[in-house]
């Protein structure tokens, strides 16, 4: 039944053997030989797939924008920088924590940039703190990251959730009424925002009417807007985000709700603004960077440029990516080092170039909670505007030291290594 | 008769080459352009799969919510450090009896269930974990993921091993608990109760004929192998100093499932392989390109198709021939 097993090697498995001998040259790594001067690595561990791969992809060209002109103005501490780019997958920390080791510990970046996803960024952030290297997030909003979670080493371009739920909240109990409904997504980030908008309008002096949860990925939101009328609010407020959000936008627009009630939300992105249909581009948000602000130096350069890259407007993302990576130079430039703890300490109350900050009054990083204070941009979405990108009209530039709240009120208590 | 001392050669070898292989490795890891921690997973990982290869693979029972167990490992151990005692053995310990607690329960439930049947409940099951971490925001953190914990260092009275920072110390405690589970795994198959669950596995109507009491059996299979899945999801979360409710989505199921099916369902270390093969090339393609998912889909149709004993299956028949 049973043959002899082979004795001998014959031609055959001498040749195969080297077959697999020449494949393995090839998917060897790449081993770089010492070359004079090693280029200085940034590390982009960011979604490009899945829900987030949009503004992924956004932040990702941003980052190559700011490498460009990083390398041509003599890049960091006069050495080459070169951007690596790994997919962190839009929600599977796991990945995004292989994906941050993979960058640290085989390729030995000298800064980490991410996420998008609060969560994987928050997973990211413990990595980075584990190993002592600086990190930039430059669009997780969660507020722990530079509030009660957050590290000597790990420093944020967008904004916290509650400093863009006091930006907004001003302007609506100003203008719009005292009584909130909220559609909030059913899951923590959903109810942190919702907290954070309750917070900032009681602060006011508005209230609660009342509220829906909605479970992620819902459809059909009739039975949830029938019922934010019914509560009689003044302004009902859509903490949904994605498709989400497009969709409960669509259905209170058919019910004719926008002309009854006020609508707005918290974080608006030019992004799902683009994915609506002209009549639903209703209601009061807060931009976190706007393209079209007209007489602000620098700003139209950026654009142009971003717009002869990839044909389209920059969005929020394509900056926070952008001032993200510029900020690592600037640190690493600032110290005249690479060592992470002389870079952080430098950019404690560091204030952006106006270049890079790209903004009215400016923008800088708190010390003491690493986080960027900016300016913010509150105003309504529109059907059409002075371009066809321009999809929403700011009323209000808002400023960020105004709505950041204190540094004591973020719960940042940081410890510097000894 | 004259296959099986050759047969049990060749896997003594197999054997001691993928350990000779597993104890080296961080020696050689970062020369052939990889990381210390990129092995740990694949141990990790690897475990959960052998785990589930003890019910699919020699008990012949497909389970597709092998995550719950592997999560609720993640989470007893997350937790035991985060709101208990900083002791990273007590909490391998407090993940493991969480696992294992809820399969006693769940198992007990749905071992009558056969086929397609039982698959799908221990989906159902393990969607449920998944919803109560996913919802439950104030405990397990939601959708945020349980943070700002990690593990502790091992005191073992006269000395401290520091597998919080030293990844290569911390591999080696992660690839002890990988051996004591896969001994304990290797001996029971051994028994007469490993025999037994194969006799289940190749004809369960004679197996219940022969008075085999294939209900208790099968019960007792499915909580031994949640029982190791959970010390793989707790060693898992520590790695990662850090989990998230991901970790119980049915989806990781398919992951351990794929593993197993890619090494070969039918050999002791085929999952190991089949993990090793998932994570690394997860890890190399995903580099290279946005759409490394199709590549890993793709190879994993490949060996379905034309090697349905799995990449050891391949090499196994070569051997033997």
């Amino acid at each position: 039944m049973d043959r002899e097993p082979p004795q001998r090697s014959s031609r055959r498995t001498v040749l195969k053997a080297g077959l697999a001998v020449g494949a393995a040259q090839l998917a060897g790594p790449f081993i770089i030989s010492a070359r004079g001067e090693e280029p200085v690595k940034i590390g982009l561990d960011n979604p490009l797939t899945g829900t987030y791969a949009a503004v992924g992809k956004n932040e990702l060209i941003g980052c190559q924008y700011a490498v460009e002109q990083i390398n041509a103005k003599g890049g960091i501490l006069g050495r080459h920088v070169e951007l690596l780019v790994e997919d962190s997958t839009s929600g599977d920390s796991s990945t995004a924590v292989q994906k941050a080791r993979k960058l640290i510990d085989r390729d030995k970046v000298n800064f980490l940039v991410g996420n998008v996803n609060s969560a994987l960024a928050v997973a990211m952030a413990g990595v980075a703190y584990e190993k002592g290297v600086f990190m930039m997030d430059p669009g997780g909003h969660t507020d722990a990251i530079t509030g009660t979670g957050c590290h000597w080493n790990v420093f944020r371009i967008c904004n916290t959730t509650q400093t863009e739920a006091n930006a907004v909240a001003a302007t609506l109990v100003k203008d719009y009424g005292k009584k909130f409904y909220y559609i909030t997504p059913d899951y923590a980030f959903g109810h942190t925002l919702e907290a954070g908008m309750i917070k900032a309008v009681a602060a006011l002096g508005g209230s609660r009417a009342g509220g829906a949860l909605t479970p992620l990925g819902t459809t059909d939101f009739s039975s949830y807007l029938i019922a934010a009328e019914a509560a009689k609010p003044d302004v009902i407020i859509f903490l949904v985000q994605g498709d989400d959000q497009v969709n409960a936008l669509k259905q209170a627009v058919q019910f004719g709700l926008e002309k009854r009630v006020h609508l707005a939300g918290a974080q608006g992105e030019l992004e799902p603004l683009e994915g609506l249909p002209p009549e639903a581009r209703i209601g009061t948000w807060v931009f976190e960077w706007y393209w079209n602000q007209p007489g602000v130096p620098h700003v139209a350069e950026f654009v142009a440029a971003i717009k002869k890259k990839t044909g389209r407007v920059p969005t929020a993302r394509t900056w926070f990516g952008f001032a993200g990576t510029w900020s690592c130079a600037l640190a690493a430039n600032g110290a005249k080092s690479l060592e992470a703890v002389k870079m952080a300490k430098f950019l404690q109350g560091y204030h952006l170039p106006p270049e890079v900050a790209l903004m009215p009054d400016g923008a800088f990083f708190r010390a003491g909670q690493n986080q960027l204070i900016p300016d913010l941009f509150v105003g309504h979405a529109q059907a059409s505007g002075s371009a066809p990108d321009d999809l929403f009209k700011v009323t209000q530039v808002v400023k960020g030291v105004d709505v950041a709240g204190t540094l004591e009120e973020t719960g940042c208590k940081m410890t510097w290594p000894a | 008769m004259k296959r099986l001392p050759v047969n049990r050669l060749s896997s003594r070898t197999s054997s001691a080459i993928i350990w000779i292989v597993l104890l080296t490795l961080p020696l050689w890891m970062r020369a052939v352009g990889s990381y210390t921690e990129l092995g740990t997973q694949v141990v990790v990982l690897a475990l959960a799969a052998m785990a589930l290869n003890f019910l699919l693979g020699f008990t012949g029972t497909l389970s597709f919510g092998h995550a719950a167990y592997f999560g609720l490992g993640a989470y007893g151990a997350a937790m035991t450090i985060k709101y208990l005692v900083p002791s990273t053995p007590l909490a391998i310990l407090v993940g493991m009896a969480a696992g294992t607690i809820a399969a006693m329960i769940i198992g007990a439930l749905i071992v009558k269930l056969r086929g397609v049947y039982f698959a799908m409940v221990t989906i159902a099951f393990g969607q449920v974990f998944y919803f109560i971490t996913f919802r439950w925001n104030t405990v397990t953190g939601g959708d945020d993921g349980l943070s700002g914990w990690h593990r502790i260092p091992l005191n073992l009275g006269f000395t401290t091993i520091d597998i919080e920072h030293d990844g290569k110390a911390f591999y080696y405690f992660v690839l002890l608990c990988f051996a004591l589970s896969v001994g304990v795994m290797a001996f029971l198959l051994r028994s007469p109760f490993g025999r037994t669950l194969l006799a289940i596995r190749e004809n369960e109507r004679r197996a219940r004929f022969l008075g085999i009491p294939i209900e208790r059996h099968l019960w007792l299979s499915f909580v031994i192998s949640c029982l190791f899945a959970s010390v793989a999801g707790a060693l898992y979360a520590l790695l990662n100093n850090f989990t998230d409710p991901r970790a119980l989505y049915w989806g990781q199921s398919g992951n351990f499932v794929i593993m197993a099916v890619l090494g070969g369902m039918r050999s002791f270390w085929g999952p190991l392989i089949g993990a090793a093969i998932f994570v690394v090339l997860q890890d190399y393609v995903s580099s290279h390109t946005e759409n490394w998912m199709s590549f890993v889909g793709l190879f994993f149709v490949l060996v379905v198709l034309f090697f349905p004993r799995g990449v050891l299956g391949i090499i196994r028949r070569r051997t033997m021939r």
